[in-house]
């Protein structure tokens, strides 16, 4: 595959946008069950970078973050991410094990579990709405998410690592990113939606169809 | 002086103690060092064969390595005698495809260097973790950070004889 055949216009990339922003309200309404409060998940863009850019989505690719990576199967795969600061990480292990925030310190086994239910839940919550409002392709019906697993690594050797199936093809990268507010706060946590080679190819196909 | 950190793809030639810097997850950090014009380069690779591919030179194993020697020997104005050094590779998730990807890297480092006959003197490659790799270009020291783990130096050797590229 040559780069110009990665490249979505504009248009595409909003009608794209629009299908990735289907399975915000799905996943906000099981995450506001999860911790107790009111939630919004917002599908803020679909971006398509030069691959000299993207390693920085995450902000400072020299600071560590801690992250949770699950695949995704189906009519569309690659993969998921969840990825938090130290702070926000921690401050949702305290608010799911209701604890006073600032109280979990470190990435002990308690806060990782409950930063990989968190990615479970709102995933599996995300992507059953996307499979909904998806366009059929090769009869495929469904989308599933592997159990994630987490990690605590520097920001752009993760961005790095999720984009490796994409930059085979192209020097074009392209990933739809999700913002998040807990209780009318906006928390930084960031979600991001890696589809590999082989769906951004059929993606491609697909919006150039329509 | 530290440059900042090289992207996928991006390389860099430099000397008088200017540290090259990148961050890797799966793909390769090569870097090859000339110890008696003291000069460097660093190329973040992330895949093996380059299939006619020219725009991107520091992307791929079989366009890097020569890109740099050429660099190199013209930042010196003349010809360089390398050692090498490589590190990356990691499989940060289990994922077969990256995997495949990484050691494929490591093993096309290794062929294209060998064909060229630039020794590798120092390897920090594999494992689960992301490593920030920096170099310094006076004294050929390599520094791998992981998170958690304390670091690592390789070191280029201070003399090579044999033939000089370039």
């Amino acid at each position: 595959m040559t780069p110009d055949e990665n490249v979505l216009s504009e248009p595409q990339l909003d009608v794209l946008a629009q299908l990735m922003h289907g399975g915000a309200s799905e996943a906000s309404t099981a995450l506001t069950r999860w911790v107790g409060k009111p939630t919004g998940i917002s599908v803020d863009s679909v971006e398509q970078i030069p691959l000299s850019k993207a390693t920085s989505v995450l902000g400072a690719g020299d600071e560590p973050v801690a992250f949770c990576v699950a695949g995704i199967s189906g009519r569309l795969t690659g993969q998921l991410i969840l990825a938090f600061d130290d702070e926000s990480g921690l401050a949702l292990a305290d608010l799911l094990l209701g604890q006073p925030k600032g109280t979990a310190a470190d990435w002990g086994e308690m806060e990782t579990s409950a930063a990989l239910e968190t990615t479970n839940i709102i995933g599996s919550a995300y992507l059953n709405a996307l499979a909904r409002t998806l366009p059929a392709h090769d009869g495929t019906s469904e989308l599933l998410l592997s159990p994630p697993r987490f990690n605590h690594d520097f920001a752009e050797s993760l961005i790095e690592f999720a984009l490796m199936t994409q930059v085979a093809g192209s020097d074009i990268v392209l990933f739809a990113r999700a913002r998040f507010r807990i209780d009318g706060e906006a928390v930084a946590w960031t979600m991001l939606l890696v589809p590999d080679a082989e769906t951004m190819s059929t993606l491609c196909k697909l919006l150039r169809a329509e | 002086m530290s440059t900042p950190s090289l992207p996928m793809g991006g390389w860099a030639v430099a000397q008088d103690g200017t540290v090259l810097r990148t961050l890797l997850g799966s793909c390769v950090g090569l870097t090859l060092f000339d110890a008696t014009h003291k000069v460097a380069g660093l190329a973040h690779i992330v895949l093996p064969r380059s299939q006619g591919e020219t725009e991107t030179p520091g992307k791929f194993v079989d366009t890097a390595v020569p890109l740099l020697l050429r660099e190199m020997g013209r930042l010196v104005q003349a010809p360089v005698t390398p050692t090498a050094c490589i590190a990356g590779g990691a499989n940060m998730f289990a994922t077969n495809v990256v995997n495949t990807i990484g050691r494929q890297n490591i093993e096309a480092s290794e062929r294209v260097l060998g064909e060229m006959g630039i020794p590798i003197v120092g390897r920090h490659c594999g494992g689960e973790k992301g490593r920030r790799m920096n170099v310094n270009t006076t004294s050929g020291r390599i520094s791998i950070e992981i998170v958690g783990e304390p670091p690592v130096e390789l070191q280029h050797n201070t003399l090579r004889v044999s033939a000089p590229h370039g």
